[in-house]
Protein backbone atom coordinates (compact mmCIF):
# COMPACT_ATOMS: atom_id res chain seq x y z
CA UNK A 1 0.00 0.00 0.00
CA UNK A 2 1.42 3.44 -0.96
CA UNK A 3 1.26 6.39 1.38
CA UNK A 4 -1.51 8.87 0.47
CA UNK A 5 -0.37 11.93 -1.41
CA UNK A 6 0.15 15.08 0.63
CA UNK A 7 -2.45 17.79 0.03
CA UNK A 8 -0.42 20.29 2.06
CA UNK A 9 3.32 20.41 2.11
CA UNK A 10 5.24 22.94 4.21
CA UNK A 11 8.97 23.27 3.59
CA UNK A 12 11.44 25.06 5.87
CA UNK A 13 8.99 27.84 6.72
CA UNK A 14 10.27 30.75 8.84
CA UNK A 15 8.77 33.75 10.55
CA UNK A 16 10.10 36.02 13.28
CA UNK A 17 8.40 38.72 15.35
CA UNK A 18 11.26 41.12 16.03
CA UNK A 19 13.86 39.01 17.79
CA UNK A 20 11.49 36.11 18.50
CA UNK A 21 11.77 33.33 15.92
CA UNK A 22 8.19 32.02 16.11
CA UNK A 23 8.51 29.55 13.24
CA UNK A 24 12.03 28.41 12.60
CA UNK A 25 12.41 26.14 9.60
CA UNK A 26 9.25 24.11 10.05
CA UNK A 27 8.47 21.36 7.56
CA UNK A 28 5.47 19.05 7.55
CA UNK A 29 3.13 17.18 5.24
CA UNK A 30 -0.60 16.59 5.59
CA UNK A 31 -1.87 13.50 3.71
CA UNK A 32 -4.96 14.04 1.57
CA UNK A 33 -8.12 12.74 3.22
CA UNK A 34 -6.55 12.51 6.68
CA UNK A 35 -7.34 14.06 10.01
CA UNK A 36 -3.95 15.30 11.09
CA UNK A 37 -3.22 16.89 14.45
CA UNK A 38 -0.68 19.60 15.14
CA UNK A 39 0.25 19.63 18.80
CA UNK A 40 2.93 21.26 20.87
CA UNK A 41 3.54 23.50 23.86
CA UNK A 42 2.26 27.07 24.04
CA UNK A 43 4.51 29.30 21.99
CA UNK A 44 5.61 26.43 19.74
CA UNK A 45 4.49 28.45 16.69
CA UNK A 46 1.39 26.42 15.75
CA UNK A 47 -1.00 29.32 15.22
CA UNK A 48 1.71 31.35 13.48
CA UNK A 49 2.25 28.41 11.15
CA UNK A 50 -1.49 28.30 10.40
CA UNK A 51 -1.43 32.03 9.69
CA UNK A 52 1.52 31.55 7.34
CA UNK A 53 -0.06 28.64 5.50
CA UNK A 54 -3.34 30.51 4.97
CA UNK A 55 -1.65 33.72 3.80
CA UNK A 56 -2.64 35.78 6.83
CA UNK A 57 1.04 36.40 7.59
CA UNK A 58 3.87 36.76 5.12
CA UNK A 59 6.46 34.03 4.84
CA UNK A 60 10.00 35.15 5.62
CA UNK A 61 11.44 31.94 4.24
CA UNK A 62 10.49 28.52 2.95
CA UNK A 63 7.52 27.50 0.85
CA UNK A 64 3.98 26.16 1.12
CA UNK A 65 2.45 23.86 -1.46
CA UNK A 66 -1.24 23.04 -1.46
CA UNK A 67 -2.93 20.63 -3.88
CA UNK A 68 0.05 20.79 -6.22
CA UNK A 69 0.22 24.61 -6.29
CA UNK A 70 2.85 26.80 -4.69
CA UNK A 71 0.75 29.13 -2.51
CA UNK A 72 3.68 30.63 -0.60
CA UNK A 73 2.84 34.26 -1.24
CA UNK A 74 -0.85 34.08 -1.97
CA UNK A 75 -3.28 36.48 -0.28
CA UNK A 76 -5.66 34.83 2.23
CA UNK A 77 -8.72 35.29 0.02
CA UNK A 78 -6.97 33.51 -2.85
CA UNK A 79 -5.94 30.67 -0.56
CA UNK A 80 -9.54 30.35 0.58
CA UNK A 81 -10.90 30.34 -2.95
CA UNK A 82 -8.47 27.49 -3.73
CA UNK A 83 -10.32 25.45 -1.08
CA UNK A 84 -8.05 25.80 1.95
CA UNK A 85 -10.02 27.27 4.83
CA UNK A 86 -9.41 27.79 8.49
CA UNK A 87 -11.15 28.55 11.75
CA UNK A 88 -9.72 30.66 14.55
CA UNK A 89 -8.46 30.00 18.06
CA UNK A 90 -11.14 32.32 19.45
CA UNK A 91 -14.47 32.13 17.62
CA UNK A 92 -14.70 35.01 15.18
CA UNK A 93 -18.24 35.04 13.91
CA UNK A 94 -19.56 37.96 11.88
CA UNK A 95 -21.29 39.56 14.83
CA UNK A 96 -23.87 41.73 13.09
CA UNK A 97 -24.92 39.08 10.64
CA UNK A 98 -27.53 36.54 11.58
CA UNK A 99 -26.52 32.91 12.07
CA UNK A 100 -27.96 32.07 8.65
CA UNK A 101 -26.20 35.02 7.01
CA UNK A 102 -22.90 33.87 8.51
CA UNK A 103 -23.28 30.76 6.41
CA UNK A 104 -24.59 32.53 3.32
CA UNK A 105 -21.68 34.94 3.23
CA UNK A 106 -19.21 32.05 3.54
CA UNK A 107 -20.35 30.35 0.35
CA UNK A 108 -17.57 30.66 -2.18
CA UNK A 109 -18.03 31.19 -5.90
CA UNK A 110 -21.09 33.40 -5.44
CA UNK A 111 -21.84 35.15 -8.67
CA UNK A 112 -22.79 38.79 -8.42
CA UNK A 113 -21.27 39.46 -5.05
CA UNK A 114 -20.40 42.88 -6.39
CA UNK A 115 -21.87 46.32 -6.88
CA UNK A 116 -22.78 45.44 -10.45
CA UNK A 117 -24.57 42.30 -9.34
CA UNK A 118 -26.45 44.15 -6.60
CA UNK A 119 -27.79 46.68 -9.07
CA UNK A 120 -28.26 44.91 -12.35
CA UNK A 121 -28.44 41.13 -11.98
CA UNK A 122 -31.13 40.67 -9.40
CA UNK A 123 -32.79 37.69 -11.04
CA UNK A 124 -29.67 35.52 -11.08
CA UNK A 125 -28.89 36.68 -7.54
CA UNK A 126 -32.33 35.66 -6.30
CA UNK A 127 -32.05 32.24 -7.91
CA UNK A 128 -28.65 31.70 -6.33
CA UNK A 129 -29.91 32.95 -2.98
CA UNK A 130 -32.70 30.38 -2.88
CA UNK A 131 -30.22 27.55 -3.45
CA UNK A 132 -27.80 28.93 -0.86
CA UNK A 133 -30.48 29.40 1.77
CA UNK A 134 -31.61 25.82 1.26
CA UNK A 135 -28.08 24.52 1.66
CA UNK A 136 -27.40 26.74 4.68
CA UNK A 137 -30.63 25.66 6.39
CA UNK A 138 -29.65 22.01 5.89
CA UNK A 139 -26.25 22.60 7.43
CA UNK A 140 -27.78 24.51 10.34
CA UNK A 141 -30.16 21.60 10.93
CA UNK A 142 -27.25 19.14 10.93
CA UNK A 143 -25.34 21.34 13.39
CA UNK A 144 -28.48 21.87 15.54
CA UNK A 145 -28.49 25.62 14.95
CA UNK A 146 -31.53 25.95 12.70
CA UNK A 147 -33.75 27.33 15.46
CA UNK A 148 -31.26 30.13 15.96
CA UNK A 149 -30.92 31.01 12.28
CA UNK A 150 -32.40 34.51 12.60
CA UNK A 151 -30.43 35.48 15.72
CA UNK A 152 -27.48 37.85 15.55
CA UNK A 153 -24.42 35.58 15.65
CA UNK A 154 -22.99 37.61 18.55
CA UNK A 155 -25.84 36.38 20.76
CA UNK A 156 -24.81 32.70 20.56
CA UNK A 157 -23.13 30.90 23.45
CA UNK A 158 -19.46 29.92 23.22
CA UNK A 159 -20.28 26.33 22.24
CA UNK A 160 -22.83 27.42 19.65
CA UNK A 161 -20.24 29.76 18.16
CA UNK A 162 -17.87 26.78 17.79
CA UNK A 163 -20.58 24.87 15.92
CA UNK A 164 -21.30 27.92 13.80
CA UNK A 165 -17.63 28.24 12.88
CA UNK A 166 -17.52 24.66 11.67
CA UNK A 167 -20.84 24.91 9.82
CA UNK A 168 -19.71 28.15 8.19
CA UNK A 169 -16.47 26.56 7.06
CA UNK A 170 -18.35 23.56 5.62
CA UNK A 171 -20.68 25.93 3.75
CA UNK A 172 -17.63 27.12 1.81
CA UNK A 173 -17.07 23.55 0.54
CA UNK A 174 -13.36 23.39 1.38
CA UNK A 175 -11.01 20.66 0.25
CA UNK A 176 -8.98 21.16 3.38
CA UNK A 177 -9.91 22.71 6.70
CA UNK A 178 -7.53 23.88 9.40
CA UNK A 179 -9.18 24.04 12.82
CA UNK A 180 -7.31 26.09 15.41
CA UNK A 181 -8.15 24.64 18.84
CA UNK A 182 -11.74 23.70 18.01
CA UNK A 183 -12.32 22.07 21.40
CA UNK A 184 -11.12 25.00 23.54
CA UNK A 185 -13.81 25.84 26.11
CA UNK A 186 -16.18 23.19 24.77
CA UNK A 187 -18.13 20.91 27.14
CA UNK A 188 -17.72 17.10 26.81
CA UNK A 189 -21.11 16.50 25.13
CA UNK A 190 -20.50 19.15 22.50
CA UNK A 191 -16.96 17.86 22.07
CA UNK A 192 -18.34 14.45 21.11
CA UNK A 193 -20.69 16.06 18.61
CA UNK A 194 -17.89 18.11 17.08
CA UNK A 195 -15.81 14.96 16.75
CA UNK A 196 -18.68 13.21 14.97
CA UNK A 197 -19.10 16.13 12.59
CA UNK A 198 -15.39 16.11 11.78
CA UNK A 199 -15.45 12.36 11.06
CA UNK A 200 -18.53 12.80 8.85
CA UNK A 201 -16.90 15.59 6.92
CA UNK A 202 -13.74 13.57 6.46
CA UNK A 203 -15.89 10.81 4.95
CA UNK A 204 -17.19 13.43 2.52
CA UNK A 205 -13.61 14.06 1.40
CA UNK A 206 -12.44 17.01 3.50
CA UNK A 207 -8.88 16.85 4.84
CA UNK A 208 -8.36 18.23 8.35
CA UNK A 209 -5.39 19.74 10.11
CA UNK A 210 -6.34 20.29 13.73
CA UNK A 211 -4.34 22.34 16.21
CA UNK A 212 -5.42 20.93 19.56
CA UNK A 213 -4.27 20.62 23.16
CA UNK A 214 -6.80 17.99 24.21
CA UNK A 215 -4.78 14.82 23.68
CA UNK A 216 -7.76 12.53 24.30
CA UNK A 217 -9.53 14.10 21.34
CA UNK A 218 -6.34 13.93 19.28
CA UNK A 219 -5.91 10.26 20.04
CA UNK A 220 -9.53 9.41 19.23
CA UNK A 221 -9.79 11.48 16.10
CA UNK A 222 -6.48 11.83 14.31
CA UNK A 223 -4.60 9.49 11.98
CA UNK A 224 -1.36 11.40 12.14
CA UNK A 225 -0.01 13.61 14.91
CA UNK A 226 2.67 16.20 14.22
CA UNK A 227 4.49 17.64 17.23
CA UNK A 228 5.89 21.17 17.02
CA UNK A 229 8.28 22.77 19.47
CA UNK A 230 10.37 25.92 19.28
CA UNK A 231 9.10 26.76 15.82
CA UNK A 232 9.92 23.49 14.10
CA UNK A 233 8.59 19.97 13.70
CA UNK A 234 9.83 17.67 16.39
CA UNK A 235 8.21 14.43 15.28
CA UNK A 236 5.37 13.02 13.20
CA UNK A 237 3.58 9.73 13.76
CA UNK A 238 0.89 8.05 15.82
CA UNK A 239 0.14 9.30 19.34
CA UNK A 240 1.38 6.02 20.82
CA UNK A 241 4.77 6.55 19.14
CA UNK A 242 5.01 10.04 20.61
CA UNK A 243 4.36 8.77 24.11
CA UNK A 244 7.41 6.59 23.75
CA UNK A 245 9.53 9.38 22.27
CA UNK A 246 11.61 10.98 25.05
CA UNK A 247 12.07 14.21 23.07
CA UNK A 248 8.31 14.67 22.72
CA UNK A 249 7.73 13.72 26.34
CA UNK A 250 10.30 16.28 27.48
CA UNK A 251 9.09 19.05 25.16
CA UNK A 252 5.34 18.68 25.53
CA UNK A 253 3.72 15.60 27.03
CA UNK A 254 5.55 15.55 30.37
CA UNK A 255 6.67 12.46 32.20
CA UNK A 256 3.20 11.68 33.59
CA UNK A 257 1.61 11.30 30.16
CA UNK A 258 -0.10 7.96 29.81
CA UNK A 259 -2.37 6.65 27.09
CA UNK A 260 -5.72 8.36 26.74
CA UNK A 261 -8.65 6.60 28.32
CA UNK B 1 -49.04 78.55 -1.87
CA UNK B 2 -46.68 81.46 -2.51
CA UNK B 3 -46.42 82.57 1.09
CA UNK B 4 -43.16 83.07 2.99
CA UNK B 5 -43.97 80.00 5.09
CA UNK B 6 -44.55 77.81 2.04
CA UNK B 7 -41.31 79.07 0.54
CA UNK B 8 -39.50 78.38 3.79
CA UNK B 9 -40.89 74.83 4.04
CA UNK B 10 -40.13 74.08 0.41
CA UNK B 11 -36.59 75.34 0.89
CA UNK B 12 -36.29 73.15 3.97
CA UNK B 13 -37.54 70.15 1.98
CA UNK B 14 -34.77 70.64 -0.58
CA UNK B 15 -32.11 70.78 2.13
CA UNK B 16 -33.60 67.68 3.74
CA UNK B 17 -33.51 65.79 0.44
CA UNK B 18 -29.90 66.80 -0.17
CA UNK B 19 -28.97 65.73 3.35
CA UNK B 20 -30.70 62.37 2.80
CA UNK B 21 -28.35 61.84 -0.12
CA UNK B 22 -25.38 62.57 2.13
CA UNK B 23 -26.45 60.23 4.93
CA UNK B 24 -27.45 57.44 2.53
CA UNK B 25 -23.98 57.58 0.96
CA UNK B 26 -22.20 57.56 4.29
CA UNK B 27 -24.39 54.64 5.27
CA UNK B 28 -22.87 52.60 2.43
CA UNK B 29 -19.22 53.43 3.15
CA UNK B 30 -19.32 53.76 6.95
CA UNK B 31 -22.66 52.27 8.05
CA UNK B 32 -22.41 49.05 6.07
CA UNK B 33 -18.68 48.71 5.42
CA UNK B 34 -17.13 50.40 8.44
CA UNK B 35 -14.83 52.75 6.51
CA UNK B 36 -14.17 55.75 8.77
CA UNK B 37 -14.42 58.21 5.92
CA UNK B 38 -13.50 61.42 7.74
CA UNK B 39 -12.94 63.10 4.38
CA UNK B 40 -16.59 62.55 3.46
CA UNK B 41 -17.50 66.21 3.08
CA UNK B 42 -14.57 66.60 0.66
CA UNK B 43 -16.37 64.36 -1.81
CA UNK B 44 -19.48 66.49 -1.47
CA UNK B 45 -17.32 69.48 -2.35
CA UNK B 46 -15.75 67.69 -5.31
CA UNK B 47 -19.22 66.94 -6.66
CA UNK B 48 -20.31 70.53 -6.14
CA UNK B 49 -17.26 72.12 -7.73
CA UNK B 50 -17.20 69.76 -10.71
CA UNK B 51 -20.91 70.25 -11.33
CA UNK B 52 -20.34 74.00 -11.02
CA UNK B 53 -17.45 74.29 -13.44
CA UNK B 54 -19.12 72.13 -16.08
CA UNK B 55 -22.41 74.03 -15.76
CA UNK B 56 -20.75 77.47 -15.89
CA UNK B 57 -19.49 78.93 -19.12
CA UNK B 58 -15.81 79.75 -19.59
CA UNK B 59 -14.39 82.10 -16.97
CA UNK B 60 -14.21 85.66 -18.30
CA UNK B 61 -13.08 88.96 -16.92
CA UNK B 62 -16.75 89.99 -16.56
CA UNK B 63 -17.52 87.05 -14.29
CA UNK B 64 -14.66 88.07 -11.99
CA UNK B 65 -13.97 84.43 -11.29
CA UNK B 66 -11.19 82.06 -12.22
CA UNK B 67 -11.85 78.38 -12.51
CA UNK B 68 -11.07 75.37 -14.68
CA UNK B 69 -13.21 73.93 -17.49
CA UNK B 70 -16.29 76.16 -17.93
CA UNK B 71 -18.07 73.83 -20.33
CA UNK B 72 -21.60 75.22 -20.28
CA UNK B 73 -23.06 71.70 -20.12
CA UNK B 74 -26.83 71.47 -19.93
CA UNK B 75 -28.70 69.73 -17.12
CA UNK B 76 -28.50 66.85 -16.10
CA UNK B 77 -24.87 66.51 -17.23
CA UNK B 78 -23.45 68.68 -14.40
CA UNK B 79 -25.26 66.53 -11.86
CA UNK B 80 -23.93 63.32 -13.39
CA UNK B 81 -20.43 64.79 -13.72
CA UNK B 82 -20.43 65.80 -10.04
CA UNK B 83 -21.44 62.32 -8.88
CA UNK B 84 -18.99 60.53 -11.19
CA UNK B 85 -16.08 62.84 -10.31
CA UNK B 86 -16.63 62.38 -6.58
CA UNK B 87 -16.95 58.60 -7.01
CA UNK B 88 -13.72 58.41 -9.00
CA UNK B 89 -11.90 60.67 -6.56
CA UNK B 90 -13.16 58.46 -3.72
CA UNK B 91 -11.93 55.35 -5.51
CA UNK B 92 -8.52 56.97 -6.03
CA UNK B 93 -8.23 58.02 -2.38
CA UNK B 94 -9.43 54.58 -1.29
CA UNK B 95 -6.95 52.85 -3.55
CA UNK B 96 -4.07 54.83 -2.08
CA UNK B 97 -5.22 54.77 1.53
CA UNK B 98 -6.93 51.43 2.04
CA UNK B 99 -4.39 49.14 0.47
CA UNK B 100 -2.09 48.93 3.43
CA UNK B 101 -3.76 50.80 6.28
CA UNK B 102 -5.84 49.61 9.21
CA UNK B 103 -9.09 51.46 9.73
CA UNK B 104 -7.78 53.85 12.42
CA UNK B 105 -4.79 54.91 10.32
CA UNK B 106 -7.04 55.13 7.31
CA UNK B 107 -9.22 57.61 9.23
CA UNK B 108 -6.17 59.83 9.87
CA UNK B 109 -5.15 59.67 6.20
CA UNK B 110 -8.68 60.67 5.23
CA UNK B 111 -8.59 63.69 7.56
CA UNK B 112 -5.32 64.63 5.87
CA UNK B 113 -7.04 64.22 2.50
CA UNK B 114 -9.69 66.71 3.56
CA UNK B 115 -7.02 69.14 4.81
CA UNK B 116 -4.99 68.97 1.58
CA UNK B 117 -8.09 69.32 -0.59
CA UNK B 118 -9.51 72.21 1.46
CA UNK B 119 -6.26 74.15 1.42
CA UNK B 120 -5.77 73.46 -2.26
CA UNK B 121 -9.27 74.68 -3.15
CA UNK B 122 -8.90 77.73 -0.88
CA UNK B 123 -5.49 78.85 -2.06
CA UNK B 124 -5.22 77.71 -5.66
CA UNK B 125 -7.52 80.36 -7.08
CA UNK B 126 -7.32 79.09 -10.62
CA UNK B 127 -9.04 75.84 -9.67
CA UNK B 128 -12.41 76.81 -8.16
CA UNK B 129 -11.98 80.55 -7.50
CA UNK B 130 -10.30 80.15 -4.07
CA UNK B 131 -12.02 81.27 -0.87
CA UNK B 132 -14.70 83.17 -2.77
CA UNK B 133 -15.69 79.97 -4.51
CA UNK B 134 -18.01 79.55 -7.45
CA UNK B 135 -20.95 81.93 -7.89
CA UNK B 136 -23.87 82.33 -10.26
CA UNK B 137 -23.97 78.68 -11.32
CA UNK B 138 -26.99 78.37 -13.63
CA UNK B 139 -30.01 76.73 -12.01
CA UNK B 140 -31.27 73.75 -14.00
CA UNK B 141 -34.55 74.18 -15.90
CA UNK B 142 -35.11 77.66 -14.40
CA UNK B 143 -35.61 79.27 -17.79
CA UNK B 144 -37.80 76.41 -19.07
CA UNK B 145 -40.28 77.13 -16.27
CA UNK B 146 -39.77 80.89 -16.18
CA UNK B 147 -38.95 80.55 -12.51
CA UNK B 148 -37.83 83.57 -10.51
CA UNK B 149 -35.61 83.24 -7.41
CA UNK B 150 -38.71 82.86 -5.18
CA UNK B 151 -40.50 80.24 -7.23
CA UNK B 152 -37.45 78.25 -8.34
CA UNK B 153 -37.60 76.08 -5.24
CA UNK B 154 -40.78 74.46 -6.59
CA UNK B 155 -38.94 73.55 -9.79
CA UNK B 156 -36.04 72.10 -7.88
CA UNK B 157 -37.99 69.98 -5.37
CA UNK B 158 -39.00 67.38 -8.00
CA UNK B 159 -35.42 67.26 -9.31
CA UNK B 160 -34.04 66.57 -5.83
CA UNK B 161 -36.88 64.18 -4.99
CA UNK B 162 -36.36 62.10 -8.14
CA UNK B 163 -32.63 61.83 -7.37
CA UNK B 164 -33.24 60.83 -3.77
CA UNK B 165 -35.90 58.24 -4.62
CA UNK B 166 -33.72 56.74 -7.34
CA UNK B 167 -30.70 56.51 -5.07
CA UNK B 168 -32.78 55.30 -2.16
CA UNK B 169 -33.73 52.32 -4.33
CA UNK B 170 -30.06 51.77 -5.18
CA UNK B 171 -29.08 51.94 -1.48
CA UNK B 172 -31.91 49.60 -0.53
CA UNK B 173 -30.88 47.07 -3.18
CA UNK B 174 -27.28 47.19 -2.05
CA UNK B 175 -28.35 46.67 1.57
CA UNK B 176 -30.39 43.58 0.68
CA UNK B 177 -27.94 42.03 -1.80
CA UNK B 178 -25.13 39.49 -1.34
CA UNK B 179 -22.83 42.46 -2.00
CA UNK B 180 -24.28 44.28 1.03
CA UNK B 181 -23.96 41.11 3.11
CA UNK B 182 -20.30 40.79 2.15
CA UNK B 183 -19.74 44.46 3.08
CA UNK B 184 -21.27 43.88 6.51
CA UNK B 185 -19.06 40.80 6.96
CA UNK B 186 -16.00 42.92 6.11
CA UNK B 187 -17.16 45.57 8.59
CA UNK B 188 -17.47 42.89 11.26
CA UNK B 189 -14.08 41.25 10.66
CA UNK B 190 -12.11 41.89 7.46
CA UNK B 191 -9.54 39.17 8.22
CA UNK B 192 -12.19 36.48 8.58
CA UNK B 193 -13.97 37.74 5.47
CA UNK B 194 -10.68 37.38 3.55
CA UNK B 195 -10.23 33.91 5.07
CA UNK B 196 -13.55 33.03 3.42
CA UNK B 197 -12.38 34.20 0.02
CA UNK B 198 -13.83 37.70 -0.02
CA UNK B 199 -11.83 40.20 -2.06
CA UNK B 200 -11.97 42.68 0.78
CA UNK B 201 -9.99 45.46 -0.90
CA UNK B 202 -12.10 45.36 -4.04
CA UNK B 203 -15.38 45.28 -2.13
CA UNK B 204 -14.33 48.12 0.21
CA UNK B 205 -13.25 50.18 -2.78
CA UNK B 206 -16.62 49.67 -4.45
CA UNK B 207 -18.39 50.73 -1.24
CA UNK B 208 -16.15 53.77 -0.83
CA UNK B 209 -16.70 54.78 -4.44
CA UNK B 210 -20.45 54.40 -4.12
CA UNK B 211 -20.59 56.39 -0.88
CA UNK B 212 -18.49 59.17 -2.40
CA UNK B 213 -20.72 59.24 -5.45
CA UNK B 214 -23.73 59.93 -3.22
CA UNK B 215 -21.76 62.73 -1.53
CA UNK B 216 -20.85 64.12 -4.94
CA UNK B 217 -24.48 64.07 -6.04
CA UNK B 218 -25.46 65.87 -2.84
CA UNK B 219 -22.82 68.50 -3.59
CA UNK B 220 -23.94 68.83 -7.19
CA UNK B 221 -27.55 69.27 -6.09
CA UNK B 222 -26.44 71.90 -3.57
CA UNK B 223 -24.54 74.04 -6.07
CA UNK B 224 -27.22 73.68 -8.73
CA UNK B 225 -29.85 74.82 -6.22
CA UNK B 226 -28.13 77.69 -4.48
CA UNK B 227 -25.79 78.53 -7.34
CA UNK B 228 -22.69 78.89 -5.17
CA UNK B 229 -20.08 76.89 -3.27
CA UNK B 230 -17.04 77.97 -1.31
CA UNK B 231 -14.65 76.33 1.20
CA UNK B 232 -16.59 77.55 4.27
CA UNK B 233 -19.39 75.15 3.28
CA UNK B 234 -17.19 72.09 3.70
CA UNK B 235 -15.27 72.63 6.90
CA UNK B 236 -14.28 69.40 8.68
CA UNK B 237 -17.09 69.85 11.21
CA UNK B 238 -19.58 69.21 8.40
CA UNK B 239 -18.27 65.63 8.11
CA UNK B 240 -18.80 65.23 11.85
CA UNK B 241 -22.40 66.41 11.49
CA UNK B 242 -23.14 63.87 8.73
CA UNK B 243 -21.62 61.14 10.90
CA UNK B 244 -23.77 62.35 13.80
CA UNK B 245 -26.89 62.17 11.68
CA UNK B 246 -26.13 58.58 10.66
CA UNK B 247 -25.24 57.46 14.18
CA UNK B 248 -28.39 59.02 15.61
CA UNK B 249 -30.67 57.66 12.87
CA UNK B 250 -29.13 54.18 12.82
CA UNK B 251 -26.14 52.97 10.83
CA UNK B 252 -26.47 50.06 8.44
CA UNK B 253 -30.13 50.88 7.76
CA UNK B 254 -31.12 53.16 4.90
CA UNK B 255 -34.25 54.21 6.79
CA UNK B 256 -32.05 55.13 9.75
CA UNK B 257 -29.96 57.28 7.44
CA UNK B 258 -33.06 59.17 6.34
CA UNK B 259 -34.32 59.56 9.89
CA UNK B 260 -30.90 60.88 10.92
CA UNK B 261 -31.07 63.49 8.16
CA UNK B 262 -34.46 64.53 9.48
CA UNK B 263 -33.43 64.68 13.13
CA UNK B 264 -30.09 66.41 12.71
CA UNK B 265 -30.50 68.54 9.58
CA UNK B 266 -34.06 69.61 10.15
CA UNK B 267 -34.85 69.32 13.87
CA UNK B 268 -31.49 70.33 15.35
CA UNK B 269 -29.90 72.59 12.76
CA UNK B 270 -33.11 74.26 11.65
CA UNK B 271 -34.57 74.23 15.15
CA UNK B 272 -31.63 76.06 16.68
CA UNK B 273 -31.75 78.49 13.74
CA UNK B 274 -35.25 79.52 14.81
CA UNK B 275 -34.08 80.63 18.25
CA UNK B 276 -33.91 84.41 18.72
CA UNK B 277 -30.56 86.06 18.21
CA UNK B 278 -28.82 87.21 21.36
CA UNK B 279 -27.59 90.78 20.95
CA UNK B 280 -23.80 91.15 20.71
CA UNK B 281 -23.33 87.38 20.43
CA UNK B 282 -23.74 86.62 16.72
CA UNK B 283 -21.96 83.26 16.94
CA UNK B 284 -23.99 81.94 19.82
CA UNK B 285 -26.58 80.18 17.65
CA UNK B 286 -23.91 78.30 15.70
CA UNK B 287 -22.34 77.17 18.95
CA UNK B 288 -25.75 76.15 20.29
CA UNK B 289 -26.34 74.09 17.17
CA UNK B 290 -23.14 72.14 17.69
CA UNK B 291 -23.85 71.73 21.41
CA UNK B 292 -27.32 70.37 20.60
CA UNK B 293 -25.86 67.86 18.13
CA UNK B 294 -23.28 66.79 20.71
CA UNK B 295 -25.93 66.34 23.40
CA UNK B 296 -28.13 64.35 21.00
CA UNK B 297 -25.24 62.00 20.18
CA UNK B 298 -24.47 61.48 23.87
CA UNK B 299 -28.11 60.71 24.63
CA UNK B 300 -28.47 58.29 21.71
CA UNK B 301 -25.15 56.56 22.38
CA UNK B 302 -26.07 56.15 26.05
CA UNK B 303 -29.63 54.92 25.68
CA UNK B 304 -29.68 53.47 22.15
CA UNK B 305 -26.16 53.02 20.80
CA UNK B 306 -27.39 51.24 17.71
CA UNK B 307 -29.35 54.39 16.68
CA UNK B 308 -33.06 55.13 16.64
CA UNK B 309 -33.68 52.77 13.70
CA UNK B 310 -31.02 50.08 14.07
CA UNK B 311 -29.80 47.64 11.46
CA UNK B 312 -32.54 45.12 10.73
CA UNK B 313 -32.17 41.39 10.91
CA UNK B 314 -33.04 39.95 7.55
CA UNK B 315 -35.07 36.77 7.53
CA UNK B 316 -34.76 34.41 4.60
CA UNK B 317 -37.87 32.30 4.21
CA UNK B 318 -37.96 29.13 2.15
CA UNK B 319 -40.99 28.12 0.16
CA UNK B 320 -42.82 25.20 1.87
CA UNK B 321 -41.64 22.69 -0.74
CA UNK B 322 -38.00 23.66 -0.27
CA UNK B 323 -38.36 23.76 3.53
CA UNK B 324 -39.79 20.24 3.42
CA UNK B 325 -36.85 19.11 1.31
CA UNK B 326 -34.44 20.56 3.89
CA UNK B 327 -36.22 18.75 6.74
CA UNK B 328 -36.08 15.44 4.89
CA UNK B 329 -32.40 15.85 4.01
CA UNK B 330 -31.58 16.75 7.63
CA UNK B 331 -33.45 13.64 8.83
CA UNK B 332 -31.55 11.47 6.34
CA UNK B 333 -28.18 12.79 7.40
CA UNK B 334 -29.05 12.26 11.08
Amino acid sequence: MTAPEAILSVQDVRHAFGGVQAVNGCSLQVPAGSITALIGPNGAGKTTLVNLVTGMMRLQGGSVEYAGQNISHWAPDRVARAGLLRTFQLSREFTKLTVLENLLVAATGQIDESLFGALFRRRSVQKQERALVEKARLLLSIFSLDDLRDEWAENLSGGQKRLLELARAVMAEPRMLILDEPMAGVNPALMTRLEEHIRDLRRQGITFLIVEHNLHVVERLCDLVIVMAEGKTLAAGAMSEHRANPEVVRAYLGSGAGPAE
Amino acid sequence: MDTPLAYYLANLAVYFLIYCMLTMGLNISFGMTGILDFAYITFMAVGAYVAGVVALGPATLDSQMTYILGLNWPFPLPLIAGGVAAGLFGALVGLLAMRRLRSDYLAIVLVATWSISWNLASNFTGLFNGTTGLLNVPQPLATNFNADPNSYVYVFIPIAAICVVLFFVVAYRIERSPFGRALRAIRSDPDVAAAFGKRTMRLRLQAMMMGCMYAGLAGALTILYIGAMNPSAWAIVETVIVFSALLVGGRGNVFGAILGALLVRIVIIEGTGLLPQVPNHPELLGALRNIAIGVLIIIVMYFRPQGVLPERRRRYELKPRRAQRVREAARDSA
